[in-house]
């Protein structure tokens, strides 16, 4: 198994959703994150943390499943998978327009993982934290 | 010095992808990477592996060599298939600034491939597929976007 996800729910002001991946997150798991995320939306999750803190590995098919993650808890329909850098282009153009949301937060991310979101362009577009605590808090 | 060429062949299956990362996160770790240059060069060969298997095969059954050796300085990988001829490295680099339409859907991995190598080069296979050679600096310093 190559990634493990486990999923906790966490009651405050805003109830918020940790999902926790660990392991490696590429081709044969990426659809499986778009699926629990989605399943999670369904359920009511409108914030959504995910815990990198054991995520060592990301491709770009990992990519897109963060990505539609994103999309996933704002309510909008999760990008078509063979779009690419196509559906990036969409979100850039929305963080310089200065409207990143907070609805999908990361903590633990480890420097390869940080490394492979940078050099996508992914990673000023989500809200990055020091550790779960900040994450939860948001802000 | 030198090790033995490690090689493997897995069946074209996405499953498979973590053996091939981790022969070459071995290889290249036992080769004396550091280790921002072990993290590049599993990321490129997962890349090139996994554009084999969904747009080289796309579902039909078949399977991917991957083989790593050290040569000189340099880590050279060489991930093999017998899918139709596509040569990855004829793509031009995406850019943003350009409509995607121009630009493509399959141009983050391939990105990622060569912001993770020194050097990709393509070469039909004889007898059908491609070789793919990915290689890596062992002594450049983790290397920042380029």
């Amino acid at each position: 198994m190559a990634l493990q996800t486990t999923a906790e729910h966490v009651d405050g002001p805003e109830p918020v959703t940790v999902l926790t991946l660990d392991g490696e997150l590429d081709a044969a798991a990426f659809e499986g994150v778009i699926d629990t995320v989605r399943g999670l939306y369904d359920a009511g999750t409108r914030i959504l943390v995910l815990d990198l803190t054991g995520l060592w590995f990301v491709s770009s098919a990992g990519l897109v499943a963060v990505h539609a993650a994103m999309r996933l808890m704002r309510g909008e329909a999760a990008p078509d998978t063979e779009q690419g850098w196509e559906a990036l282009r969409g979100v850039r153009q929305e963080a310089d327009a200065g409207q990143v949301s907070t609805a999908l937060r990361l903590f633990g991310v480890q420097d390869a993982i940080q490394k492979v979101l940078d050099r996508t362009g992914l990673g000023p577009l989500i809200p990055t934290y020091p550790d779960r605590a900040a994450a939860l808090a948001g802000g | 010095m030198s090790q033995p060429v490690r090689r493997l062949r897995v069946p074209a299956d996405l499953e498979r992808l973590a053996d091939v990362r981790r022969l070459v996160r071995e290889g290249a770790t036992d080769a004396g990477a550091p280790p921002g240059v072990v993290d590049d060069l599993v990321q490129g060969v997962d890349e090139a592996a996994t554009n084999a298997i969904t747009h080289g095969y796309a579902g039909r059954a078949g399977w991917v060599e991957v083989a790593l050796a050290v040569n000189g300085t340099d880590i050279v990988v060489t991930v093999e298939d017998e899918a139709p001829v596509f040569d990855p490295t004829s793509r031009p680099e995406p850019d943003m600034s350009v409509s995607p339409r121009v630009r493509g859907p399959h141009g983050m991995g391939i990105h990622l491939m060569r912001l993770a190598t020194d050097a990709i080069a393509h070469r039909p296979r004889d007898g059908g597929g491609n070789i793919l050679t990915l290689t890596r600096s062992l002594v450049a310093q983790p290397e920042e976007d380029r």
